[in-house]
């Protein structure tokens, strides 16, 4: 990695319209190694849109990313090589069995059938007894699970989350915090949305309120008390409808 | 150059067996187009003298309608748990995607093809003594030309409300020029009319078929480069 | 600047017009000396060269919106698009007519016939595929450059592939007087004048408009 500072992820105020309707404006974000970053926001408030621009699956209207020192307009293919993504779609193959999904996905990163790779994630994410179903047939906390196993298939250093706990049961959601808690110990970066502000304390490092298309709230997790921050929010999203 | 086969052949092979094991649109497309060619030959049943030339007229035009379908499937397929952005957030050039999607569009219409083109002779009672090689290149050439246009195409249109009736008018309009020598070409191959013609045949075609040929090869070279230059564009959110 | 234009567009015309219908009337078919169709030359040709003008607006545009991204020109395809489809729409209706009124049928398979007919389709297939793609303006903008420029490659491959029927279709015309001359030439000029008029015309509404719109939303 060639990096001129420690971020890992750099957004140098980045706007983007969606036709006259402006949703974000000027937004500057860094993340350094290590560092877990809880993207607040009520529905609405362009959570999304500022995680596919910086996956790379939106083109802003002006503004730069970079990821891992790789501008994702000149090094595309690079900085996408670094990139672990978690959308709201499960991104995976109903015909194809989870194996498969996972062994296909592993040839588009250039790592060959990595067979034993894929054995261990499935470990991980707890869905060994369904190697070789149809991925069709999953429940939707089991796609979920393959989902997030497709995004840490090619070990990438920024794991960008969208709603990673949607359709997880209890114990699956606890488990997925420490796998996402593990991550960012191990020097990954990450950037993650959830309704659930309880969690998303639990999970990262800094936490950022996005709102009326700019960052208005920037802070370390270790100074909030996430009770009090989780009735607070709730009561200004409230506010805001 | 090694990474690019192999992510090539991955997608088409990922391509081919979802196919193969979700059955979404082969059956479907040789169904109807056996269904074109029935139609056709009750049509021509008056006009029987004439099944040289209706032979090849309603092997066209069950290629052109099933092979849209095909093209419609291939990124219809992809929307589905929104796979598209699993390709587009791969590290691979955005071309790659274009090139093995045309090439498992170009093979499964020549599976159908090997499947209708019997049945048009039969049907029409057409004689195996037709040249063979000549057939099968006029064909795959005409495989290239639809699966160019309509794998851009495709990817235009999979956002849209009315997908396959949008993508049937966009693929045809532009795939107009070609079908004149196409046509030529195939009616030659079948023997409907001599190899050279020259002022106003009796089918009003001047040319050669080596002419043709060399026309829908200039085609399909010309667009599946425009294509896959233009895919990056069509693509992108 | 532009009232300026739609007067010399409309003094033009209305020469080309006078002379044709009195001193630079064309004679009829051989069949039929009397018959004034061949008249409709002064309005078919020009026609038939503003479509392929617009389209080669459509083209350059198209082109400048893939490359700058600007909202205009995107606006701007449109209005070519708009313009260059009622010329065509005239460039086959008058052919339809003169086919009738020369050769006893509306419409013949003949190389330009096919050319004309095809690049009509082709300015229909780009305003239906505007029409049907739901979701941002310039996704809406990118896909629709991305058809043009595929539409205008195929325009050299019609004219290619229509070598492949024989012709019938005169490619060139004698001029009998300079009359006639003088009115060809005005009303060549009064129609690539008008087919610029109406795209300027068009494309300002359509930037207003966009404008307006913006400014409702914000």
């Amino acid at each position: 990695m060639h990096l001129m500072n420690n971020n890992v992820i750099e957004i140098k105020s980045v706007s983007k319209a969606f036709d006259a309707r402006r949703v974000l404006s000027e937004i500057d974000l860094c993340a350094g190694q290590g560092i877990s970053l809880f993207v607040c926001g009520v529905n609405g408030a362009g959570k999304s849109t500022l995680l596919r621009i910086i996956a790379g699956l939106l083109q802003p209207d002006s503004g730069s990313m970079s990821i891992c020192g790789y501008d994702l307009n000149r090094d595309p293919e690079k900085a996408k090589a670094q990139l672990g993504v978690i959308l709201h779609g499960s991104m995976v193959y109903a015909d194809l069995t989870v194996s498969e999904n996972l062994s296909f996905f592993a040839r588009l990163y250039g790592l060959g059938k990595s067979c034993a790779r894929v054995r261990r994630l499935l470990d991980d994410v707890g869905l060994s007894s369904y190697t070789h179903d149809k991925a069709g047939v999953l429940s939707r906390g089991l796609l979920q699970r393959l989902a997030i196993a497709r995004a840490l298939l090619h070990k990438p250093s920024v794991l960008l989350a969208d709603e990673p706990f949607t359709g997880l049961d209890c114990e699956a959601s606890e488990h997925l915090a420490d796998i996402l808690r593990d991550f960012a110990d191990r020097g990954g970066a990450m950037v993650m949305t959830t309704h659930d502000a309880r969690m998303g304390l639990r999970c990262c490092d800094r936490v950022v309120i996005l709102d009326n298309r700019r960052l208005i709230f920037d802070a370390e997790t270790g100074s909030i008390d996430a009770e009090k921050f989780a009735n607070d929010y709730l009561g200004y999203a409230r506010s805001v409808k | 150059m090694r990474f690019f086969w192999s992510t090539l052949s991955a997608i088409f092979v990922k391509d081919i067996v979802t196919e193969l094991r979700s059955r979404q649109v082969l059956p479907t497309m040789i169904v109807l187009g056996m269904l074109i060619v029935w139609v056709l030959r009750m049509a021509s049943e008056a006009i029987l003298t004439s099944k040289a030339v209706m032979g090849p007229v309603a092997l066209w035009i069950s290629f052109l309608f099933s092979g849209l379908l095909v093209q419609e499937r291939s990124f219809a397929a992809e929307q589905q748990h929104d796979c598209i952005y699993g390709l587009l957030l791969a590290p691979i050039d955005q071309g790659t995607i274009y090139l093995s999607k045309l090439l498992a569009n170009t093979a499964m219409l020549c599976i159908f093809e090997i499947i209708i083109v019997p049945v048009v002779l039969v049907a029409f009672r057409l004689g195996p003594d037709t040249r063979w090689p000549a057939l099968a290149g006029v064909l795959l050439l005409g495989n290239i030309g639809i699966s160019s246009v309509g794998t851009l195409f495709s990817a235009v249109v999979r956002v849209s409300r009315a997908r396959s009736s949008l993508l049937s008018v966009l693929v045809l309009v532009v795939l107009m020029p070609m079908m004149i020598p196409a046509t030529f070409a195939l009616l030659t191959v079948f023997g409907a009319v001599p190899e050279t013609l020259q002022g106003t045949g009796a089918l009003s075609f001047i040319g050669s078929f080596n002419a043709a040929v060399g026309y829908m090869i200039a085609f399909d070279a010309v667009f599946v480069v425009a294509c896959w230059l233009l895919f990056g564009f069509a693509i992108k959110e | 600047m532009r009232r300026l234009l739609l007067v010399v567009t409309f003094l033009l015309m209305f020469g080309a017009i006078w002379i044709a219908l009195t001193v630079g009337a064309i004679k009829g078919p051989p069949a039929n000396p009397d018959s004034p169709v061949r008249n409709i030359f002064y309005a078919h040709v020009p026609s038939s060269i503003c479509s392929l003008i617009c389209f080669l607006v459509l083209l350059v545009v198209s082109i400048g919106y893939l490359y700058t991204g600007r909202p205009v020109l995107d606006l701007v395809a449109l209005a070519a698009v708009e313009v260059g489809l009622l010329f065509a729409t005239v460039l086959n209706a008058t052919g339809s007519i003169f086919s009738r009124g020369e050769w006893g049928v509306w419409w013949t398979p003949t190389p330009r016939l096919v050319t004309s007919a095809i690049l009509w389709f082709l300015y229909v297939a780009y305003l239906i595929l505007r029409s049907s793609l739901p979701g941002s303006a310039q996704r809406r903008a990118r896909i629709c450059a991305v058809f043009a420029i595929i539409a205008f490659l195929d325009v050299p491959l019609v004219i290619i592939s229509a070598r492949f029927i024989p012709d019938m279709h005169r490619a060139s015309f004698e001029f009998t007087s300079t009359w006639q001359t003088a009115a060809f030439v005005m009303s060549m000029m009064a129609t690539v004048l008008l087919a610029a008029t109406f795209i300027w015309l068009r494309a300002d509404l359509l930037i207003s408009e966009s404008k307006l719109q913006e400014e409702i939303v914000l």
